[in-house]
C-alpha cells in the first residue's frame, strides 16, 4: 500500500524541526556561495560591515560628534601615504582614511534605517492592499502610482527644500520614497500566492484570516521583498551620496558623498584623492549588494527553488 | 424556486440514512465584468440550479466535463464560494426538507407569520451561509475538502507534522507531544509514518502527498469530506492506492464523500450515486449501477460512448465522441442544455435563434453579409442583411434539409422580408428534472412527461 | 551493464518506417546522471500505429522527442542508440535509411513537420496565440510544398514568385508584389495557399474553414485548436505522426472525436502513428501494437489484443489490473507496492523488481534484456527465460504464474 520511499530521501536523518529548519538554512547558504559573483558581493559587503563596526578601533573618534570630520589645519591637501593620514586629507584638513571609515559606518546607518523603515511600511501597505482588495487596494495603488510617478531625486530634493538640508532630512526623503516599491512588490505576490490552494485549505480548516496571512501568505510572499531589500541597501547610498553631493546634507558630515563633493574642486589640481577614494567606497558599497542581491534573487526565485 | 422532488428520491431505499447535506436550488454566477468603468455586463452561470441531498456514509459522485461547474459546486459546499441563490444545508432533516420546499411551492407573500418564522429558524439552524458562531464551527469541523493538486494545496514552507496538525491546532485540540503523537496517527491511517513527521511537502511524490491532504482533512475527525479530482493528477498505479485507502476511510469511519471527478470509471467504482453535470446544470441523477446499466439521458449516454471500457458486452467496441463545443454558460442554451449537440434532440429542445445563427456561421459564409441582429427574444429576431438576395439565400438554407432536422421543425416562421429576415422559433420552457424510476432522475425530455411530443404533427 | 541484444522485434523489417535501437537518453541533474531513456528498441511498421505507454516519468515523451532532436541539450545528451527512419523514397526504392540522431541540422529541418510530424498535448501553447489559423498552417507549405504552391502554373513562374512560395520574399521583392506586374500572380499564390490550407483545416472536420482561417487561437475551443494542429501536422503528408498525448487535455467526449479523427486521417493517408499516451483503455481502442515503458525501459511490446488479453510482464500485468472497470468491487483495486525508482546512475538490474511480488535475487543483480522467445512476443523479465540462457538454477528464476500464451 504505502509507497515505499520519498522521492529525495535525506541524506542524514533529522532528529527534529530546528534541525530541519537549520539544515535547509545551510542549504541555502551552500547554494548562494555557490555562485562566484555572490560570494565576492559577500566578501565585500563583510569586509565593509568589519570596517563600519569597528570605526572607533581603526580610528580615533572626533568629539564631541564622531560623525563630523576631524579638522587637521595642520595638515591640508596632505597626498596619501603622509604619516598619520594613511589616505592623505582634504582641502580642508580632514582625514580621508577617517572619512571612508565613518563614512562606512554612516552608510550602514542610513540604509539600515532606511531599507527596515521602507521594507516594513512598504510590506505592511502591500498586504493591506493585495490581502483585502477592493476599494482598499485601489486607494492605497493609486497613491502608490502617483508617488512612483516622481523621480525619487526630485522628490527627495523637494523634501530637503522644505525642511531644509540636513542628513536626517535624506533619510526622511528617502524614506517617502522608496516604501512603493516594497508595497508593490508584495502586493503584486499575494495577489498570486492568496490564490494557491494551500490557503482555501486553512479556510478549510477554520483558520483565522491573521494566520492564514501570517502563515500561508506573508511567508510565500516575502521572498522578493527580501532580494529587493539587499539591493536597496546598496541603492540607497548611492542616492543618497548623490543628495549629500549636491549639498542637501550638513557640511562637515563624515559621508562620502559629502566627501566627492568637497574633494571635486582639487581634481583638477592633482588632489584626485580626496574625492576619488570616498566616490571607490560609494561604488564598492553599491557593488557589493548589487552582486549578492542578484545571487540571492537566482537562489530564492520560486521557479528554482525546490528543484 | 419549483418544487422539483414531490417524491423524495431513494426514500423508499435509503431513508434510514439522514442526508448530511441538502442542496437545495444551488446557483452560482460569476459577474463578466467589461470595458473602464467594469460595469457587469453579464453573467457565467457555472452552477444553475442543482439540487441533491448526500446521505450519510455514503458517497455521492459528482460526474461532468470541464467548465460543467462541478468543481464550483463543491467549493460553494465546502464554504469556500458563496452561492448566488439558493441554500446549502446541512443535518436538514427530510420532514424539514419537504416543509421548506413546500413553503417555496406556496411563495413567501402567501406564507402565514407563523410558517415564516419556521423557516426561519430551519434556515438559521441548518443553512451554512447562515450559521453562526458555534453552528458554523460544528460545520466547517465536519466538513474538509482535498484538493486536485497536491502540489499546490500543501504550504511548501510548513513542515509535514505543522501541516497534518494544523487543524487539531486551530481547534485547540491538541499541543506538544500530544499533537505530535495525534499527527502519527493520522498519518498512520493513510499509510504514511513517523518518519515522514519533518519533512517539506517536495519531498514526497505525488501519491504520497495526496495522502498527507488526506490525513489533514481526517485530523478533525469529520463527517463529510469533499474529494475534488483526488486523483486526476495521479498515475494509474498510485489512483488505485488512494482509491483503496479513501474507500478503507469510509469504512472505518463512516465517512459521507462527495466525489467530483471527470473520470467515469473512477466515479462508478466509487460512487453509490451518481449526479451527472452540464453546463451548471444537473442532467440526470441515479444509483451508480443503475445509471451504468440504463442511462436516461443522451448526455450520460454519450459520457460512456466515449468510454466504452464501462461499457457491458463487446470489448471491441468502437469508442464515439461528440460534436460542437460545450456551450457558453454566460448565455447558456434555451430548454435543455445539452440540445445544440444531443444527437437524438427532438424540435421541443429549446432550439432558438443563437442555434441558427451558429449554424449559418459554420456552414456557410452568409454572415459575412449580416448588417445587425433585432431581437425580440432568444426565440425570436430578424436578421437584417446588406442585400436582399443574402437573406432570400439564409432563408432558403435554413429551410433546406442541410439543417438538422429537429432544428428545421422547431422552426415555426421564417419570413423573407426584402433585406430583412425574421425567424422564430417555438418556445419552450427550461426542462425539469424529473423522477423516472425509484431514485433515478433525468431532465431529458423524450425519458419523461413533460413536453408532449406526439402532439406535433 | 548487460545491454539486450539489437535483434529484430518482428521478421517484417522489409516494411518499417522508423527503427528506434538501444536509444539512450541522459540527462545531467544535481543529483547525478538521471537516465531518462536507457537502451530503448522497438520498430514502428509502414501504416500501423504504435502506442508508447507508461506512467509519468517513464520515458515514452522522451522517446517521442528524440525524433525530432527536440530534447534539450544541455542537459540532455544523446547517449547512445540509433533512430532510423525510411522515408517513403527510400522504402520504395529499397534505400537505406538515415539515423535521425546524426542527420545534419538542415536535413533536420526538412524532415521536422515534412516527414515526420508531431501533435502536442497541449495545443494551446504549441499554437502561437500572435498568428491566425491561416498563416500558421500555410507555414508548413511555405517551408516544405513550395513546388506545390507553384503547381498548375502556366510557363515557369518569375523567380520573385518562386522565392515568395518558399517565404523566402526580401523586403523590395515583398514591395514589388503591391504593383501591377507582379500584384496578380502574387495573388494567385496567396489563392492557391488559401486552398490549400482550406483543404487541410477541412479534412479534419473543422466547420467552415475559411472562417476558422482568419481566426486566431484564442478564439477556438480546445478540441478546435487540436483539429487545427492535425491538419498542420498532416499537411505535408508525414511518413511518420507522433501524438503525444494528443487528447489529455481534451473533454472526455471530445478526446473520442478527436481520437476517431486521427485514426480515420491516419487510415485515408497511411500514415504510420506512434501514439505517447499514459492512458491504456484510450490506446486499446486505436493501436494496432502497445510497447508499455517502465522507469526508462521497454517491459514489453505486442500486438494490442495480445497485451491486453495476456499481459506478460508483471508490470503490465499490475497496470492493466489498477485500472477501474466493471469488474472490481470498490475498496479492491489492484495496487503496485512502491513507487518508480530513481533512475540516477541506475543499478543493473530489473528495473521493476523493487515492485515486483515474483522478484527473486537474481532480478536484482541481472538486467532482463527485451527478447523474444520461441512462441512468445518480446518481454523483459527473467520469468520468461530458460534456466541454460542465463547459466542459473531453475528455482532461481520468478515463477510467474502463466497461463498459455
Amino acid at each position: 500500500m504505502v509507497e515505499a520511499a520519498a522521492r529525495r530521501p535525506p541524506a542524514s536523518s533529522p532528529s527534529g524541526p530546528l534541525a530541519i529548519r537549520v539544515r535547509r538554512f545551510g542549504e541555502i547558504t551552500k547554494e548562494v556561495l555557490r555562485n562566484p559573483t555572490t560570494t565576492i558581493g559577500l566578501v565585500i559587503i563583510a569586509s565593509l560591515l568589519l570596517m563600519a563596526l569597528m570605526a572607533p578601533i581603526i580610528t580615533e573618534a572626533n568629539t564631541p560628534d564622531a560623525y563630523q570630520m576631524p579638522r587637521d589645519w595642520g595638515a591640508i591637501n596632505e597626498p596619501p601615504g603622509t604619516p598619520g593620514h594613511l589616505l592623505g586629507t582634504t582641502s580642508t584638513g580632514g582625514d580621508v582614511l577617517y572619512g571612508v571609515v565613518w563614512g562606512a559606518r554612516t552608510s550602514l546607518r542610513l540604509s539600515v534605517i532606511v531599507v527596515g523603515i521602507t521594507m516594513v511600511v512598504g510590506t505592511i501597505m502591500g498586504s493591506i492592499a493585495g490581502f483585502i482588495g477592493g476599494k482598499v487596494d485601489e486607494i492605497i495603488m493609486r497613491l502608490v502610482d502617483v508617488l512612483l510617478a516622481i523621480p525619487e531625486l526630485i522628490f527627495a530634493l523637494a523634501i530637503a527644500a522644505v525642511l531644509g538640508p540636513s542628513f536626517g532630512n535624506i533619510i526622511f526623503a528617502l524614506t517617502v520614497v522608496f516604501w512603493v516599491k516594497y508595497a508593490r512588490i508584495i502586493r503584486g505576490q499575494i495577489i498570486h500566492v492568496k490564490h494557491n490552494e494551500y490557503v482555501d485549505s486553512a479556510r478549510v480548516i477554520g483558520d483565522s484570516k491573521l494566520n492564514i496571512y501570517r502563515k500561508d501568505v506573508l511567508p510565500n510572499s516575502v521572498t522578493p521583498v527580501v532580494v529587493q531589500a539587499t539591493l536597496d541597501m546598496g541603492n540607497i547610498v548611492l542616492v543618497a551620496a548623490t543628495l549629500s553631493f549636491i549639498g542637501l546634507a550638513e557640511a562637515g558630515l563624515a559621508e562620502w558623498g559629502v566627501l566627492v563633493s568637497e574633494g571635486q574642486a582639487g581634481i583638477s589640481a592633482g588632489r584626485w584623492w580626496a574625492s576619488t577614494i570616498p566616490g571607490a567606497m560609494v561604488f564598492l558599497w553599491a557593488l557589493a549588494f548589487n552582486l549578492f542581491g542578484d545571487g540571492l534573487r537566482d537562489v530564492l526565485d520560486p521557479r528554482t527553488e525546490g528543484r | 424556486m419549483t418544487n422539483l422532488r414531490d417524491d423524495p428520491v431513494g426514500a423508499a431505499t435509503r431513508a434510514e440514512e439522514r442526508p448530511v447535506i441538502t442542496l437545495r436550488g444551488v446557483k452560482k454566477y460569476f459577474p463578466v465584468r467589461e470595458g473602464v468603468l467594469q460595469q457587469i455586463v453579464g453573467h457565467v452561470r457555472a452552477v444553475d440550479g442543482v439540487s441533491f441531498e448526500i446521505r450519510q456514509g455514503q458517497t455521492l459522485g459528482l460526474v461532468g466535463e470541464s467548465g460543467c461547474g462541478k468543481t464550483t459546486l463543491g467549493r460553494c459546499i465546502a464554504g469556500l464560494t458563496d452561492t448566488t441563490g439558493g441554500g446549502i444545508y446541512f443535518r436538514l432533516s427530510e420532514a424539514d426538507r419537504m416543509f421548506l420546499d413546500e413553503m417555496d411551492a406556496v411563495g413567501q407573500d402567501r406564507q402565514t407569520s407563523e410558517q415564516q418564522a419556521k423557516v426561519e429558524s430551519i434556515e438559521r439552524a441548518h443553512r451554512i451561509d447562515r450559521l453562526k458562531g458555534e453552528t458554523w464551527r460544528t460545520y466547517r469541523r465536519n466538513c474538509q475538502f482535498v484538493f486536485q493538486d497536491a502540489f499546490s494545496s500543501l504550504n511548501p514552507r510548513h513542515l509535514v507534522k505543522d501541516i497534518v496538525g494544523r487543524p487539531l491546532r486551530v481547534y485547540k485540540e491538541a499541543s506538544g507531544t500530544d499533537l505530535t503523537e495525534r499527527v502519527v496517527e493520522l498519518l498512520e491511517s493513510v499509510g504514511l509514518g513517523r518518519q515522514h513527521l519533518y519533512r517539506y511537502p517536495h519531498q514526497f511524490s505525488g501519491g504520497q502527498r495526496q495522502r498527507i491532504s488526506i490525513a489533514r482533512a481526517l485530523a478533525l475527525d469529520p463527517e463529510f469530506i469533499v474529494l475534488d479530482e483526488p486523483t486526476s493528477a495521479l498515475d494509474v498505479s498510485v489512483q488505485s492506492q488512494i482509491l483503496n485507502l479513501l474507500h478503507k476511510l469510509q469504512q472505518d469511519r463512516g465517512l459521507t464523500y462527495l466525489f467530483i471527478t471527470h473520470d467515469l470509471g473512477v466515479v462508478r467504482l466509487m460512487s453509490d450515486e451518481i449526479v451527472v453535470m452540464y453546463v451548471g446544470e444537473v442532467m440526470e441523477r441515479a444509483g451508480a449501477q443503475e445509471l451504468f446499466a440504463s442511462p436516461r439521458h443522451p448526455y450520460t449516454e454519450a459520457l460512456l460512448a466515449a468510454n466504452p471500457d464501462l461499457l457491458e458486452g463487446d470489448e471491441e467496441a468502437e469508442m464515439r465522441g461528440l460534436e460542437g463545443t460545450v456551450p457558453d454558460p454566460a448565455r447558456p442554451p434555451r430548454g435543455c442544455k445539452f440540445h445544440t449537440r444531443c444527437p437524438v434532440a427532438t424540435p421541443r429542445c429549446g432550439w432558438e435563434v443563437d442555434d441558427a445563427v451558429a449554424w449559418l456561421s459554420d456552414n456557410s459564409t452568409i454572415l459575412e453579409g449580416l448588417g445587425g441582429v433585432e431581437r425580440s427574444s432568444d426565440f425570436e429576431s430578424v436578421l437584417r442583411f446588406a442585400e436582399p438576395g443574402t437573406a432570400a439565400e439564409a432563408e432558403s438554407l435554413l429551410a433546406s434539409a442541410a439543417i438538422p432536422d429537429a432544428m428545421r421543425a422547431a422552426l415555426v416562421e421564417l419570413d423573407q422580408d426584402g433585406p430583412e429576415l425574421r425567424i422564430r422559433f417555438e418556445e419552450v420552457d427550461r426542462v425539469r428534472l424529473e423522477d423516472v424510476d425509484v431514485g433515478h432522475m433525468t431532465s431529458c425530455i423524450l425519458h419523461t412527461s413533460q413536453a408532449d411530443l406526439d402532439s406535433r404533427p | 551493464m548487460t545491454a539486450p541484444a539489437a535483434a529484430p522485434l518482428s521478421d517484417k523489417t522489409a516494411s518499417r518506417v522508423a527503427s528506434v535501437e538501444e536509444l539512450r537518453i541522459h540527462f545531467d541533474t544535481k543529483a547525478g546522471r538521471l537516465h531518462a531513456v536507457d537502451g530503448v528498441s522497438f520498430d514502428i511498421f509502414d501504416g500501423e500505429s504504435l502506442g508508447l505507454v507508461g506512467e509519468t516519468g517513464c520515458g515514452k515523451s522522451v522517446t517521442a522527442r528524440s525524433f525530432l532532436r527536440l530534447i534539450p541539450v544541455p542537459p540532455g545528451t544523446y547517449a547512445g542508440g540509433r533512430i532510423h527512419f525510411w522515408s517513403k523514397e527510400a522504402r520504395q526504392t529499397g534505400g537505406s535509411p538515415v539515423d535521425l540522431l546524426q542527420v545534419p541540422a538542415s536535413q533536420m529541418r526538412d524532415i521536422r513537420g515534412n516527414r515526420i510530424a508531431m501533435i502536442f498535448q497541449d495545443p494551446g501553447k504549441a499554437l502561437n496565440p500572435a498568428l491566425s489559423i491561416r498563416e500558421q498552417v500555410a507555414e508548413v507549405f511555405y517551408q516544405h510544398r513550395s513546388e506545390d504552391l507553384l503547381d498548375g502554373w502556366n510557363g515557369t513562374p518569375p523567380r520573385p514568385i518562386r522565392r515568395a512560395a518558399g517565404q523566402r520574399s526580401g523586403k523590395l521583392e515583398w514591395l514589388a508584389f503591391k504593383v501591377p506586374p507582379l500584384r496578380s500572380p502574387a495573388r494567385r499564390l496567396r489563392k492557391r495557399v488559401d486552398d490549400l490550407v482550406g483543404d487541410a483545416l477541412a479534412e479534419t472536420q473543422i466547420p467552415n474553414p475559411r472562417k476558422i482561417m482568419t481566426s486566431y487561437p484564442h478564439e477556438l475551443s480546445g478540441g478546435m485548436k487540436q483539429r487545427v494542429m492535425i491538419a498542420q501536422a498532416l499537411a505535408c503528408n508525414p511518413d511518420l505522426l507522433i501524438a503525444d498525448e494528443p487528447t489529455t487535455a481534451l473533454d472526455v467526449t471530445i478526446q473520442a472525436r478527436i481520437m476517431e479523427l486521427i485514426r480515420e486521417l491516419q487510415l485515408r493517408h497511411q500514415t504510420s502513428v506512434l501514439y505517447i499516451s499514459h492512458d491504456l483503455s484510450l490506446v486499446r481502442r486505436i493501436c494496432d501494437r502497445i510497447a508499455v515503458m517502465y522507469a526508462g525501459r521497454i517491459a514489453e511490446i505486442g500486438q494490442t489484443r495480445h497485451v491486453f488479453h495476456d499481459p506478460l510482464h508483471p508490470y503490465t500485468r499490475g497496470l492493466l489490473a489498477a485500472i477501474p472497470s466493471l469488474a472490481h468491487q470498490r475498496g479492491e483495486l489492484a495496487v503496485i507496492d512502491g513507487t518508480v525508482p530513481e533512475l540516477i546512475d541506475p543499478q543493473p538490474a530489473c528495473r521493476f523488481h523493487t515492485r515486483c511480488s515474483y522478484a527473486t535475487d537474481l532480478c536484482g543483480r541481472l538486467d532482463p534484456p527485451l527478447v523474444a522467445r520461441p512462441g512468445l512476443r518480446p518481454v523483459a523479465c527473467h520469468g520468461y527465460a530458460s534456466p541454460d540462457e542465463l547459466g542459473v538454477a531453475a528455482d532461481q528464476l520468478p515463477r510467474l504464474d502463466r497461463d498459455a500464451p
